[in-house]
């Protein structure tokens, strides 16, 4: 090591130590402890013969961070290392933590905790799903629905055999689709999907599916819609509207799923 | 509580692991032992990792639906549509069945008989059978045509479903009113 | 900040049973391999890497279904509206009596293909399908029945209503 990078270490932390000295003290000491009570559903895959129950924890929003998700993460590094749930990004945007709070699918790391101290906050997995632990749900059959529509560009033809072409107005129509980031919000939230998760696709996939029917570069349309033609994957929805309501990116599956059938009806 | 499963789903060298509690309790610091010793691995072959796998998969438990989540108008809505038009219908099916099926057990069952039951009917039950049926006819008819608005693609946003929809209810509150007072 | 219960248990588990777990892993191992060897299927179809199948196309169950039923139930506006603006008439009763069948009959199947399909109630499901096609054969009969023989849908409404 140079002495000159010493040197900056050494001021580096004597500047850090002495800042920390001379920072002021909060008049009348430090915040008071509001104590918000969370209940979280839980169930241990390993006492599967214990129903599942509501776990109540205590939690200083005082010294906790704004969102659920660091409300989760404080109960689980300083009260309860068992306490089980998926998290990636913190931002949105992953969708890992996509749970049932207050009776809404959302992300955890974009729902603000509601900070009235006499309401206890509750914490359920998304609903109707197989759970694996605690508020990790069993996301299996979802992404097999996902796969099943074929979610790639298919198209033989490229013009000038170097790129395949699309106008602004045509890119335009995929906007409020692509965004998605499958975190199973929605389909969760659909009480036909509930009821028939088995042959009914969902908000997610079927917004999916139509993003790849309105995509002006993609061939097999025709055999994208020739799929739906049953009972169930697409026609389980009844305009219930959960989707959009509880979407936590602001995007609209029940309006992509309303276009797909008028364009099936009118085709 | 005693084995923790490690599984891959897709790995034909799957191990079973059983991780004895004083492996935590080392990290705790109450015994010398080491790790290595306490766990032991089994080997299974793909039929047996997948069995095991199912076998988990069967006990799992449906997290809880309609019973936690909120009440909303979109929803709340729907099911509305749904048990008015079902109860509309039963009270038509369940009508026209009798008219041809009572006369046969001998209960008089035509229009005549029928106005004149209600005709004998004191204001308030009038009222109490009338006042749902307006309520129910309403709704289903009004909300029907919201509807149908969906499905010529007008009022697809979250604002335009809520918008409609107290549309809906605030006008089957003045039509329910109206066929009362027919 | 409280602790929970939750790290008591733990604490309490994992000084408590190191040696006693360990025998009894043993036995409920062998149980559980036992039962663990039985389950072949579950809510999982194939591998988590196989697509969910598709059942064949057939647009009568699909948009040409959906596209009928939004047809019926379009008629039944002016249909409805008419009937309450206008004087009973056979040809208006007899349309009234027809669109509210059939929109009825697609109502009730609708709801049973979501909350009693055979595939999921075998017994029950075909039952209450078939019993709905029959009552609504029964409600055809009864309502012509009713316009032939008797003063009609919309006078009886009328009547009741205003009695």
């Amino acid at each position: 090591m140079s002495r000159s990078s010493v040197a900056v270490k050494q001021a580096a932390r004597s500047f850090s130590s002495s800042t920390r000295r001379s920072l002021a003290t909060p008049v009348g000491g430090a915040k008071p402890a509001l104590m918000k009570k969370f209940q979280i559903y839980r169930w241990n895959p390993d006492e599967p013969a214990e129903k599942p129950r509501m776990q109540t924890y205590d939690v200083d929003l005082n010294s906790c961070g704004p969102m659920v998700l660091d409300a989760l993460l404080k109960i689980k590094n300083e009260a309860d290392p068992t306490l089980t749930f998926r998290r990636s990004c913190r931002e949105g945007i992953c969708g890992s933590c996509a749970m049932n709070i207050e009776g809404q699918n959302t992300l955890a790391c974009l729902c603000r905790i509601d900070r009235n101290e006499n309401k206890p906050s509750k914490i359920y997995p998304l609903p109707h799903m197989y759970i694996v632990k605690d508020l990790v749900p069993d996301m299996t059959q979802f992404y097999k629905q996902y796969k099943s529509i074929e979610p790639y560009l298919q198209s033989d033809n490229v013009p000038d055999g170097v790129e395949h072409r699309q106008s602004p107005e045509e890119r335009k129509k995929l906007d409020g689709m692509y965004e998605c980031i499958l975190c199973a919000c929605c389909s969760t939230s659909c009480p036909s999907y509930w009821w028939n998760q088995d042959e009914y696709l969902g908000p997610a996939v079927l917004m999916q599916a139509y993003r790849w029917i309105a995509d002006s570069r993609d061939d097999k349309a025709a055999q994208r819609k020739e799929k739906l033609e049953n009972t169930f994957s697409l026609y389980r929805c009844h305009t219930i509207f959960n989707c959009t309501r509880t979407c936590p990116k602001g995007l609209n599956p029940a309006m992509a799923i309303a276009d797909m059938k008028k364009e099936m009806a009118t085709a | 509580m005693i084995a923790r499963i490690g599984l891959r789903a897709n790995n034909s060298n799957c191990l079973r692991a059983f991780v004895q509690p004083a492996a935590a309790a080392t990290r705790l610091g109450n015994t010398l032992k080491s790790p290595s010793k306490l766990i032991h691995t089994q080997k299974l072959n793909e039929s047996e990792n997948l069995a095991l796998l199912n076998h988990q998969r069967n006990l799992r438990p449906s997290s809880p639906h309609f019973t936690i989540y909120q009440p909303q108008l979109t929803w709340v809505a729907s099911i509305a549509n749904r048990v008015t038009g079902v109860g509309l219908s039963a009270g038509i099916y369940a009508f026209a069945i009798g008219y041809v099926t009572l006369p046969l057990a001998g209960a008089g069952f035509d229009s005549q008989s029928l106005i004149e039951i209600t005709q004998s009917a004191p204001v308030w039950l009038k009222a109490l059978v009338k006042v749902p049926i307006a309520a129910a006819f309403s709704f289903h008819s009004l909300n029907g045509i919201r509807h149908l608005l969906w499905d010529t693609g007008r009022f697809l946003t979250l604002k335009g479903a809520y918008q409609t929809g107290y549309a809906v209810l605030g006008l089957t509150a003045v039509s329910t009113i109206g066929l009362m007072l027919l | 900040m409280s602790f929970s219960r939750g790290v008591q248990a733990l604490t309490r588990r994992g000084i408590h049973s190191s040696t006693q777990t360990s025998f009894s892993a043993s036995k409920s191992a062998t149980q559980q391999a036992a039962q663990v060897a039985q389950a072949s299927s579950s809510y999982v179809e194939g591998t988590v890497n196989d697509p969910t199948k598709f059942p064949p196309p057939n647009s009568a169950h699909g948009s040409s279904h959906w596209a009928f039923e939004r047809a019926v139930s379009a008629a039944l506006v002016p249909i409805i509206g008419a009937s309450f603006v206008t004087s009973s008439h056979p040809v208006l009763d007899g349309l009234i009596c027809s669109s509210l069948l059939v929109h009825s009959h697609i109502g009730f199947d609708a709801s049973l293909t979501d909350y009693l399909h055979d595939r999921k109630f075998p017994k029950i499901g075909p039952v209450a399908r078939w019993s709905v096609r029959a009552l609504t054969i029964g409600t055809a009969v009864g309502l012509y029945s009713f316009q032939t023989n008797d003063i009609g849908v919309t006078e009886l409404v009328a009547r009741l209503w205003t009695a």
